[in-house]
């Protein structure tokens, strides 16, 4: 009797938790799961983008995507961009969080300060950088009389650190935050019982800091990695992915594939690549990381 | 303390919620009457079938506008709504303003699944890209009368005229001119000419060249005027072969000699061409540290913005043969859509367009273009005018379009630009960057 | 090496140690680096009080020869402030509060509806932060004019939502931990229905996450380029940084202009940021400890 009154109870609730999760799994399934597989089937055909016709080609367009000079080239620039923003943006993150937390004063003034950039829209970041590359920066070997390449982003050598500086300066705030939660959280009897274990510095750093980081590290790599995967934004007012094609990012290829080219169905099949890549990527590292945090 | 902040802060955030939905909603249903009228006016259109334009003006029309705009053109949206307010206070415009080399194709893609809006202002080419989809709306001659009759030759497919050209921009090599008095430089019709100024510049100090190949539209830009007069003046239907396979970039000397002239604006240009946005090179100009520049009228807006009393003058690039042409590009296209609600409304815009001279000047000295409406003139002093009619009274002017019709821009030549753009930067052969535009042969169709 | 040592030695003053040499040398770095980082601020500044023949003819570096406000002016007018700040006010604010409901429920009943429904609906959600909206902009619109919401105002929220959402109920989901489970029990024994539990227990706990959510939501949307140009590109619809972006490839021989409306755009964001900042990284602790 009084089984069944619980069982009837719990799917009264649960029919309630559906009804509480229904109305954003419903957008979230029309505004992007739906274009998604939209993105698929246009993918199998030659759609121009514009006109009524559009004839089924199957996996032709991933064919072709392996062979298309353009296509590996933008692929290996978001690449590149990517480990570059991985490595740079955690070290430098994780250094001046630790860096605010070892007591220094005005922390506030500096979080702000390392925080601000990243309220700005990327599109203005990109712009503003050009511009610093472009007439400020070079200003300043006419004062020191130095002569310092600061036209980044007019070689394709310099196009990608010119970027890279960019892109670091934007982000570098938003994911020390992180790491200064997560170091702020770690209960400070932790570091006192590994010093009175005899533990140095290094050591309390790696036994202790590290493993209590774990969680924020998972975030950071990822969230840095996909974010840098799916540049877009920042070229557009900077480098329009040039000079010549040195910059162009995988999403920026796909943009001038599907719109300005007029090939809708090869560009579709670009997208789904990278989503593909996306996942696995994502897949491969929160298992890695995850593994790492229990070893720990 | 805490709670206390963050309740009044949500609280705020409510507010202003709250607030910004009032607002939203009060012009929602404004939307909706807007839209109530328009359907309206439509049905008592249908109504009076026969009912003349003058007639069906008394109705309230919104016509959608999609302007496709050069940075030349920013701003002349609202001369043609206050001109048309006089005339047709019942028509109100809504202009959607983009930037045509970057958005102006996406957003008539997108519009191809939609439906177009009532008028899109383009460039002549877009003519022969969209009309062959069917979307777009003949012109009446009425209105095309008005504008001169070399305006119609790139904007007519079978005999039906989709665009109704406005303005003219002239293409070449602009320099200035009294650099060119003081060293005594004749104007140059040949490479051999051509390059002795470059050698007395570079003896003199002075840039020959100047240029921002930051802009890959720059690089694609004057690489189809070396086209229009190496190629297209010999072979017209070059494209055409091209895509028939006859011709090839790989084997066309004269196609690559048109790529090669890009390196002889980079090896005579300034070292940070490629850092360099297009005021900053039209400044350095202006001031004296570069002699000459292949462009476009749109650099006249910058280089009389800088210094109104900058003196310069056009010719057009040396070929091969010494008999360059200028090139003369037809710009602002008006384009209607053929499944427009209102077609008189839409007529109505086209005429105040065509016979208000008043607003035409206006558009015409404020973009410092060229006119291409029958008895009006710019009033604007514009140096290299004097220049301009010289070869035009010589019959030595070219229609661009032709080129890009041939060789379609978006996804061909801005394609080609940045392997050009990769070459000079020695990032890829000459042979590779010739062989990339072979390949992509597919896309260089209009349609 | 030698940087990992240095660092070291910064994370043995955890948590207040006094201030050693090795503060001050940290201190000392810290605040080169925040000048470097805050220099492009100050140069956009600088730039935004300049007239335009000092942009040219002056140092770049130089300061601006009067404090002049018509840079603020005509960008005010350029980007025809009035309707497209409010805009972007409302689509933020609207897509932000719909967002803070949403996630909060969606998360909850996740977290603690059984079931199969439940756990795949978690992995649907976490696999939406991967795909890049940014390269589904053609399809995204073709859903749109299907169900009539280009060029309207509850279109580019509904947009906002649609791809905001998965973050946020991943974000959501990783604070449920922190509510305990007793407390909901209570409520349930006392006779309150879900909805209730939610808003009467949950929801107060949550605030926190609530902050972060709130501040990372609003400045992507408030930022947002391409769904914006996408949706409302009409004149009286679009948001400020489609005006922005258009400003600069319009007035690429103004761009003192252009940094004007930078700071015009920035401001807002930058002060919801500053006064909320303490909830936000409050919010971030329970985020990154949790994981």
């Amino acid at each position: 009797m009084n089984r069944r009154k619980s069982s009837g109870m719990e799917r009264k609730m649960s029919r309630q938790y559906l009804v509480l999760v229904l109305p954003g799994f419903l957008i979230f399934t029309i505004g992007l799961i739906i274009p998604l597989f939209l993105s698929f089937r246009y993918s199998l055909t030659d759609w121009d983008g514009m006109s009524a016709e559009m004839k089924f080609v199957g996996l032709q367009n991933y064919v072709k995507l392996f062979h298309d000079k353009e296509f590996l080239e933008s692929f290996w620039f978001t690449v590149k961009f990517t480990i570059g923003n991985t490595i740079i943006q955690n070290i430098c993150a994780l250094l001046f969080a630790l860096a605010l937390d070892s007591g220094i004063k005005a922390q506030k003034f500096y979080r702000a300060a390392f925080f601000i950039p990243c309220l700005i829209s990327a599109v203005i970041v990109g712009f503003v950088w050009l511009k610093l590359y472009s007439n400020v920066l070079p200003e300043i070997n006419t004062w020191l009389g130095t002569n310092i390449n600061f036209l980044l982003f007019g070689d394709a050598d310099t196009v990608l650190g010119g970027l890279l500086i960019a892109n670091n300066w934007q982000w570098i705030g938003y994911w020390m935050l992180i790491y200064l939660a997560g170091l702020q959280s770690v209960p400070a009897e932790l570091y006192e019982a590994a010093r009175v274990d005899g533990a140095g510095p290094i050591k309390r750093f790696f036994n202790v800091t590290i493993p209590m980081l774990a969680p924020a590290i998972t975030i950071c790599v990822v969230g840095i990695t996909i974010g840098s995967l799916k540049v877009y934004d920042l070229l557009i007012s900077s480098t329009k992915g040039g000079p010549g094609r040195a910059s162009t990012s995988m999403i920026y290829q796909t943009y001038t594939t599907a719109i300005n080219g007029r090939q809708y169905g090869y560009g579709s099949a670009m997208t789904v690549t990278l989503v593909i890549m996306l996942l696995l990527v994502a897949l491969i590292q929160v298992k890695g990381l995850k593994k790492k945090e229990v070893q720990a | 303390m805490r709670r206390k902040v963050v309740s009044a802060l949500l609280t705020l955030s409510m507010v202003a919620g709250m607030f910004a939905g009032c607002g939203s909603s009060g012009s929602e249903s404004a939307d909706t009457a807007a839209d109530a009228k328009t359907e309206e006016s439509a049905k008592e259109a249908d109504a009076k079938e026969e009912a003349s334009a003058e007639e069906a003006a008394d109705e309230e029309v919104t016509l959608t506008i999609l302007a496709g705009q050069s940075t030349t053109d920013a701003g002349i949206e609202d001369m043609i709504g206050e001109a048309l307010a006089e005339k047709y206070p019942n028509i109100t415009l809504e202009w959607e303003c983009v930037d045509w080399g970057n958005d102006f194709q996406p957003k008539m893609q997108q519009y191809m699944q939609s439906g177009l809006p009532d008028i899109m202002i383009g460039k002549a080419q877009d003519v022969a890209t969209y009309a062959p989809l069917g979307v777009l709306g003949t012109i009446d001659d009425t209105y095309l009368d008005r504008g001169l009759d070399a305006a119609r030759e790139n904007v007519t497919i079978d005999g039906s005229t989709y665009g109704l050209v406005y303005n003219a921009l002239y293409q070449g090599v602009y320099y200035n001119r009294a650099m060119f008095e003081e060293n005594g430089w004749e104007i140059p019709d040949t490479q051999e000419q051509l390059q002795a100024i470059i050698d007395d510049c570079k003896a003199k100090g002075i840039t020959p060249f100047a240029s921002h190949m930051v802009d890959t539209w720059s690089i694609g830009n004057v690489t189809m005027q070396f086209m229009m007069n190496d190629v297209f003046n010999n072979t017209p239907d070059w494209g055409d072969q091209f895509r028939e396979g006859k011709v090839k970039f790989e084997t066309d000397k004269a196609a690559q000699t048109a790529y090669q002239y890009n390196k002889l604006i980079f090896d005579n240009t300034y070292p940070e061409t490629f850092s360099l946005e297009q005021t900053e090179c039209d400044a350095k100009m202006v001031q004296g540290e570069a002699a000459m520049k292949v462009s476009g009228s749109w650099s006249i807006q910058n280089f009389l913005g800088i210094d109104e009393n900058f003196d310069f003058g056009i010719f057009p690039f040396p070929n091969q043969t010494g008999d360059s042409k200028l090139i003369f590009e037809p710009n602002i296209t008006i384009m209607t859509s053929a499944e427009t609600e209102h077609p008189d409304a839409v007529n109505a815009v086209l005429d105040v367009l065509t016979s208000d001279k008043e607003l035409a000047t206006e558009i015409y000295d404020y973009t410092m273009t060229a006119s291409m409406l029958k008895d009006v003139t710019p009033t604007f002093a514009n140096p290299s005018q004097s220049d301009i009619d010289k070869y035009a009274a010589e019959g030595r002017i070219v229609d661009v379009t032709l080129g890009n019709n041939q060789l379609v821009w978006g996804g061909f030549q801005e394609e080609n630009a940045k392997d050009i753009a990769s070459w000079l930067l020695e990032e890829l052969s000459f042979e590779d960057a010739l062989k990339a535009s072979d390949v992509r042969v597919e896309a260089s169709k209009a349609n | 090496m030698a940087l990992l040592k240095r660092k070291n030695k910064n994370s043995e003053e955890i948590p207040s140690t006094p201030y050693t040499k090795t503060t001050l040398i940290t201190q000392i770095i810290m605040t080169i680096i925040a000048v470097l980082f805050l220099s492009p601020l100050a140069m956009i500044l600088n730039y935004s009080f300049k007239t335009k023949k000092e942009l040219y003819l002056n140092s770049p570096l130089a300061l601006p020869e009067a404090l002049q406000f018509d840079n603020y002016v005509k960008a005010f007018d350029k980007l025809n402030m009035q309707t497209t700040f409010v805009n972007t006010l409302f689509y933020t604010a609207a897509s932000v509060l719909i967002l803070a409901l949403l996630c909060g429920t969606t998360a909850w009943a996740i977290a603690r509806g059984k079931g199969k429904f439940f756990k795949f609906s978690y992995i649907y959600f976490i696999v939406g932060i991967l795909i890049p909206y940014q390269a589904l902009f053609l399809p995204i619109y073709t859903i749109g004019y299907k169900l009539n919401l280009t060029n309207t105002r509850h279109g580019i929220i509904f947009m906002y939502v649609a791809t905001g959402i998965s973050f946020g109920v991943f974000l959501m989901n990783s604070f449920m931990s922190t509510v305990p489970l007793e407390l909901e029990e209570s409520a349930r024994i006392d006779g309150c229905s879900v909805f209730r539990t939610y808003f009467t227990v949950v929801l107060p706990l949550l605030k926190p996450a609530m902050a972060t959510l709130i501040i990372m939501q609003s400045f992507q949307i408030w930022n947002d380029y391409l769904l914006a140009s996408l949706y409302v590109s009409k004149k009286q619809l679009k948001t400020l940084t489609v005006a922005i972006q258009s400003l600069f490839s319009a007035q690429t021989s103004d761009y003192t202009t252009a940094m004007a409306a930078i700071v015009i755009s920035v401001l807002p964001i930058a002060i919801l940021f500053l006064s909320l900042q303490k909830y936000f990284i409050k919010g971030m602790t329970v985020g990154a400890v949790k994981g």
